[in-house]
């Protein structure tokens, strides 16, 4: 299915889309007044764009610098290719600590790598703590918001999910009394881990530490109880040194979700005494949208999900209609990368409106990205042969100016006089659940003309 | 296997070099009471802030705010009597599962977040402040610095081990984007100025 054919799945329930569109839109709002009460904001995002594009530009000096000082901070480092090797040396870790339950914080590059069916098909206990991570868990789908997992989920769902799934009462989906539900039941599942997997915001060059930020605290829960903690990174969450996290911990929340930093900001440097504390670094296509010139920059973000919540295609169709880990319009622009023709819809599910690029932390250019895709994907996938013909068609007609002014005179007297079941059939697709404007009589270089002779 | 190959890949694939920016902090000077911002931000994040009067005692503040909390660790060095329970790098992080409330002494504060940096020297155990039902930071008010880049170059010459930012008490809205507070973590935070 199309992205255009899930969206309209997606709308079916109106009164949802509504709520989603105008939920996501506050967000959108939240980060624009926290942005601009930060002076020099502007300047901070130049920097950080220009710190990945570096980055990136040395990047395997970086990931060796990190690794000897992980390694002197008795931190143990992993690499993995692909999302196999990534999930093969996670089980190896638990299989060699004796490790059955895992608690796990938010990960999009263990989502990436389906890590968690992986171990369950080895009689391993996987608990998402993350409240929205937890119930998209229990529902068994996807999240469909990077840092928002649940928002496609009303309330009364989540109350029906908990009265399944850990035997709550019915509270007509009372947000305290749910969440407070799952603390109690999440509690449990800490305080018996054998081993907390946890995902990494930044990991830095110069020091061989990583920060994990989380408003609910679930990261550290789980990582100071276990015996064992596994972080898992993709190779481009490298900053150069320490005192960069300074711009980035200030972007990152206000971007996302409007706050000024999240709740914590946790800097691991060394494992506790008696614990043990693993890095697996993961390429899983990497460096493959590294080689892409015109796609590199997409390998800057920091997973923000501002450009989801200011996308008027992503909140009117919701995250899972992308069918990719990453939805939205960075996921459109990372996904294509990956496999080409299973996303090939997605760098279509966008106006080009440009206001991703323009919230963006790190200054990606999504839009121009975006419309660079399409250019590929024309040449190499196979197009609807509707969309073809017609494009065909519209070509010919740009390209020849008489029957340019026929086509628009025709189109006008179409618009004024056909009955309104041929105007408003399927082939014409803006005028779905919409009335298009009242037609004038003119065309504007007609208008023009007019005007022009009648002031003199 | 994956790092030779990685990191050969990478090499193939890169851009040619491209120079590390730098920030200039001239960007962000404001003049603005460190003190007054500290407060407005701890509060908008979801803290509580006291300020001590000279007439008022830590330890009364703190039994004021939380009268029932009876299982308490202080880690603040400011020798109250308040402690329940004592415990020390040997302590299995386990057995802070029933902890009412932690107390613990803040690095410094970021005015520009309402965040307090605290870091393992001053808590034996990593778990502490976030399993702890309640916690309060007790930090002095001349310890405060404006925004992150003053932060991170005030913990650059630190031994590093473990350490956090802490803005406000643990919470989420992931249910139809209602802020709850009390998620994972601590239900509460309370910061003490003195």
């Amino acid at each position: 299915m199309t992205h255009a054919d899930k969206a309209a799945e997606f709308n079916k329930n109106e009164a949802k889309v509504n709520w989603h569109d105008k939920a996501l839109w506050y967000v959108r709002e939240k980060r624009d007044k926290s942005a601009h009460g930060v002076i020099g904001w502007e300047h901070i995002r130049d920097v950080a764009s220009g710190i990945k594009a570096n980055v990136l530009s040395n990047l395997d000096n970086y990931l060796i610098e990190f690794e000897k000082n992980a390694l002197n901070n008795g931190i143990k480092v992993h690499w993995a290719s692909d999302a196999k090797e990534h999930n093969e040396i996670v089980s190896k870790i638990l299989a060699d600590n004796n490790a059955k339950k895992v608690v796990k914080s938010k990960s999009m590059l263990t989502e990436e790598c389906h890590l968690n069916p992986h171990l369950e098909a080895q009689d391993i206990e996987v608990v998402d703590t993350d409240l929205g991570e937890f119930i998209v868990q229990i529902a068994k789908e996807t999240p469909s918001h990077i840092v928002l997992p649940a928002i496609h989920k009303t309330k009364e769902e989540v109350d029906d999910l908990f009265q399944e799934h850990i035997g709550t009462k019915p509270s007509e989906g009372n947000p305290e009394y749910l969440t407070n539900e799952a603390r109690k039941h999440l509690r449990n599942k800490f305080l018996n881990a054998d081993a907390a997997i946890t995902g990494v915001n930044f990991a830095i060059a110069e020091t061989g530490g990583i920060v994990v930020c989380t408003n609910e605290g679930n990261a550290d829960m789980g990582s100071h109880l276990a015996k064992v903690h596994i972080a898992s990174m993709g190779i481009e969450k490298i900053i150069p040194k320490e005192e960069h996290l300074g711009i980035f911990l200030r972007l990152l929340a206000r971007s996302a979700t409007g706050q000024p930093i999240t709740t914590y900001s946790s800097l691991f440097n060394k494992p506790a005494e008696g614990k043990e504390m693993h890095i697996v670094i993961v390429d899983n296509g990497r460096t493959e949208q590294l080689s892409r010139e015109d796609f590199r920059a997409s390998l800057h973000c920091i997973r923000c999900g501002a450009c989801m919540n200011t996308c008027p295609i992503y909140r009117r169709s919701g995250g899972h209609s992308y069918d990719a880990t990453i939805p939205g319009p960075i996921g459109s622009i990372l996904s294509p990368g990956k496999d080409l023709t299973k996303h090939s819809s997605l760098p279509f599910a966008s106006t080009l409106c440009g206001s991703c690029s323009n919230v963006c932390p790190v200054k990606i250019n999504i839009h121009e990205q975006l419309y660079k895709w399409r250019q590929v994907i024309v040449k190499d996938v196979k197009q609807p042969i509707v969309k073809k013909s017609i494009l065909k068609v519209a070509g010919g007609v740009l390209a020849n100016r008489k029957l340019y002014n026929f086509s628009g005179r025709m189109a006008r007297f179409m618009l004024k006089y056909a009955p309104r079941f041929i105007v408003y059939s399927k082939l014409n697709a803006w005028g779905k659940a919409r009335d298009l404007p009242e037609v004038k009589g003119q065309n504007f270089d007609q208008w023009y003309k007019v005007k022009r002779k009648n002031n003199g | 296997m994956g790092r030779e190959a990685i990191l050969k890949s990478v090499k193939e694939n890169k851009p040619t070099l491209i120079p590390l920016p730098m920030l200039d902090l001239n960007n962000f000077k404001e003049d603005i009471n460190l003190l007054e911002e500290f407060k407005e931000k701890v509060k908008l994040v979801g803290g509580s802030l006291k300020e001590l009067s000279s007439s008022e005692t830590l330890e009364n503040e703190i039994k004021k705010l939380y009268p029932n909390a009876k299982e308490i660790v202080d880690c603040s060095n400011q020798s109250t009597s308040l402690a329940t329970v004592t415990i020390s790098e040997g302590t299995n992080p386990k057995d802070l599962q029933n902890i009412d409330l932690a107390i613990i002494k803040g690095e410094f504060g970021v005015s520009e977040n309402g965040s307090v940096w605290i870091s393992e020297n001053t808590f034996p155990i990593r778990v502490l402040p976030f399993i702890t039902n309640d916690l309060v930071i007790i930090l002095e008010k001349e310890k405060l610095c404006l925004h992150m880049h003053d932060a991170f170059s005030l913990i650059s010459e630190r031994e590093r081990t473990f350490g956090v930012f802490i803005s406000g008490p643990s919470k989420t809205a992931d249910i139809e984007q209602c802020l709850v507070v009390g998620a994972q973590g601590a239900m509460s935070l309370s910061v003490f100025l003195f």
